[in-house]
């Protein structure tokens, strides 16, 4: 039995090399389908007899997981479609983000696109001073760089497409004020902390509710953009201040859960002791307005982060067009009068009407 | 040579051999450390808020940690056997969106159910072959699984989460069970079940005790005919497996399937499992500890939310970032001592 228990691993060693150099082999044929399989997914080289010049423009956003973005990816997507049907470019859009909202990720992900050389960028930076140092690398490789949805103020991007968020949280806090006559305790739940649009947004809320005295805000949440966490957080809140009047979500986070995952929050705004003002438009949150748990929403103009950046980087390169720093998409506000409208842009998938007065 | 003669792990000490040990073998045993650092923390927070020592919150924190610990007893395993399981997040999310999407291919829930958890096994499956068979290390092996199977997620809804869950489905982790005046969340239940499940397995029986005998003298147990790298590949597999479970009752509470839920989650879990008294040299953990550990991460989230502490979210951080050193302080204090 010791014999055999010391023969045992010397024997086995050839066996176990082979093995080792075979699953080795399987990590390489899976590298190479990876690869083939990106390759494949990869839109085939302009056709034709005269071979047209082609634009290729990146739409970085901020996470995968979020799918406002997917909506942005859509309109940009559908802009490069009518720009190459109607001009003599083909233009590309690659839409890429990291995994999840991490600014050392894109970082890396808009040096990519530099080596790759792409002709222009449209960003939404996860943070305003880590976007700085890849932005103006672009710009001084000759690629042209605005952002979108979130600012790096101090980089040389050439605008800014995005809402005015510090007006926005103000108008969030003077509808929250008129949902609950102006007094009693108020939470906020943002995502996380140092994105500037978000932290703008939680500024223009509280510095608009100065013009309140009777509302105060008693607790500031982050859910860390994780719809668990966010629902925990909400719960928590509601378990620690029973006599909360509103909620401002400065994202979506927790609505996304399904009805009963917060048992406390769903009670109180059923009861209508609760009113709550949301960021965002997605049909999720519009049901949630049709059965009464929300009061108003504030949307970001999602499809056109996508179809208005990628006009404007191609107006930039191939007209020379300049545009000032910031440009004012505008916000929707919905409310139980309009939801209906909002809901049908949804279902037809046109958002290019005008909502209804809230 | 006989497999009795193996030298079995030291069990845990019995209660009327520990307390004759005096208080060094009371700081040896990790759990009643972190039960006494729970305790502490309970008291100060019952006499500090009006709103933590009430029925509600104490089930709401439990039923918070419920999955964390479900996936914690499988990456608690994995760390007695000497490894580390970084894709349990990843297989969270991974189970919760296959189960999600089988169902709304209308398959029947028994099924989309089998289907989430046969893929977190294959996963943790994956792992056992890549850790026991190339001898890379488990760290490497579990970060590159960790990708893909968030990679996977990703590619199968294109980023968007998956809604509208049928009923039947939500009430695995929605619904209550009544033991008396009092409802217990299902998800509390499950967690329960599998507590104990995993507890008879590492302590009952022989496969739980060559468990541990892996994590602390992998020779001795192949010299005694056993196969240390089966052991793992199944220790891994089970993780998977575990793992899928909570993310399938993640996502039957949040009645939503996000491509990036639990993600970071992995990290919380590890914690959890560590600040129980898993050592991350192998060879012990217990589920009694994986459970306290969880129970002491949530109370301290509970805390800074209750305590109106949300704008100083870091101390949260700090706070679990030093449990963690004191733990790991405290363990390899112990090894001198042994």
């Amino acid at each position: 039995m010791a014999a055999r228990a010391l023969r045992k691993p010397a024997a086995k060693t050839p066996r176990a090399l082979s093995r080792k150099w075979r699953s080795l082999g399987a990590l390489g044929v899976l590298a190479v389908s990876v690869v083939l399989c990106a390759a494949c997914q990869a839109p085939a080289a302009p056709s034709g007899p005269a071979a047209r010049k082609k634009l290729t423009i990146a739409w970085v956003n901020k996470s995968l997981g979020n799918p406002v973005f997917d909506l942005g990816r859509r309109g940009a997507l559908q802009k490069a479609k009518e720009l190459t049907a109607s001009g003599p470019i083909d233009v590309e859009v690659l839409s890429v983000g990291p995994v999840a909202a991490d600014a050392v990720e894109q970082t890396r992900m808009m040096d990519d696109l530099i080596a790759r050389r792409v002709d222009g960028i449209a960003v939404s930076c996860n943070d305003p001073t880590a976007c700085i140092a890849p932005i103006n690398r672009a710009v001084a490789a000759g690629i042209p760089v605005m952002t979108w949805d979130s600012d790096s103020p101090q980089s040389q991007r050439f605008t800014f497409l995005s809402i005015d968020n510090y007006k926005s949280g103000q108008t969030a806090a003077d509808l929250l004020s008129k949902a609950i006559g102006g007094r009693g305790k108020v939470a906020v739940l943002t995502g996380v902390p140092g994105a500037l649009n978000l932290d703008q947004r939680v500024r223009g809320f509280r510095d608009r509710l100065a013009a309140y005295p009777g509302m105060q805000v008693v607790a500031t949440i982050a859910s860390n953009e994780d719809i668990n966490l966010g629902v925990q957080g909400v719960e928590e809140t509601m378990q620690a201040h029973p006599d909360l009047r509103g909620w401002f979500f400065v994202g979506l986070w927790p609505l996304v859960a399904d009805r009963g995952a917060m048992p406390l929050w769903e009670q109180s705004a059923r009861r209508g002791d609760l009113k709550s003002v949301a960021f965002d438009t997605l049909p999720i949150e519009l049901s949630l307005l049709r059965d009464g748990y929300l009061d108003a929403l504030i949307g970001q103009k999602y499809w056109n982060w996508g179809y208005d950046s990628t006009q404007m980087v191609y107006d930039y390169i191939v007209a020379g067009k300049r545009f000032p720093v910031f440009i004012d998409t505008g916000v929707d506000i919905v409310t139980r009068n309009n939801v209906e409208a909002m809901v049908r842009a949804w279902e037809t998938n046109d958002f290019s009407q005008p909502l209804p007065a809230p | 040579m006989d497999r009795a003669a193996l030298s079995p792990p030291d069990r845990p000490l019995r209660p009327a051999r520990w307390l004759s040990h005096g208080w060094r073998s009371l700081v040896r045993r990790q759990e009643l450390v972190v039960f006494l650092l729970l305790l502490l923390f309970g008291i100060a927070l019952t006499f500090s808020t009006s709103t933590f020592f009430t029925g509600s919150n104490l089930i709401n924190i439990v039923l918070g940690c419920s999955w964390y610990v479900i996936a914690a007893l499988g990456a608690t395993m994995v760390i007695i056997v000497g490894g580390i399981d970084l894709s349990v997040g990843s297989v969270m999310a991974l189970a919760g969106i296959v189960s999600a999407l089988a169902l709304q291919a209308g398959l029947p829930i028994a099924l989309a159910l089998l289907l989430g958890a046969l893929l977190g096994a294959l996963v943790g499956l994956v792992n056992g072959l890549l850790v026991g068979r190339t001898g890379l290390p488990p760290f490497m092996v579990t970060l590159g699984t960790m990708g893909i199977t968030r990679g996977v997620v990703l590619s199968l809804t294109s980023g968007a989460p998956v809604v509208s869950l049928p009923p039947s489905f939500l009430y695995i982790g929605q619904g209550d069970l009544a033991l008396g005046p009092i409802a217990i969340p299902l998800p509390v239940a499950w967690m329960a079940l599998l507590a104990v499940l995993v507890s008879l397995l590492l302590h009952q029986t022989v496969l739980g005790r060559y468990i541990y005998t892996v994590g602390r003298n992998e020779r001795a147990l192949s010299v005694a005919g056993v196969s240390p790298r089966r052991l793992k590949i199944g220790v891994y597999t089970l993780s998977g497996l575990l793992a899928a479970l909570a993310g399938m009752v993640m996502t039957a509470r949040l009645g939503v399937a996000a491509p990036m839920a639990a993600s970071g989650y992995e990290l919380d879990i590890i914690a959890a499992a560590v600040i129980g008294g898993a050592s991350l040299f192998g060879g012990e953990g217990t589920v009694t500890g994986v459970i306290l550990g969880a129970a002491l991460i949530q109370v301290v989230r509970n805390g800074v939310v209750l305590l109106g502490l949300t704008n100083q979210n870091q101390w949260q951080f700090v706070t679990i970032g030093a449990m963690i050193l004191v733990v790991l302080l405290l363990d390899q204090w112990r090894r001198r001592r042994v």
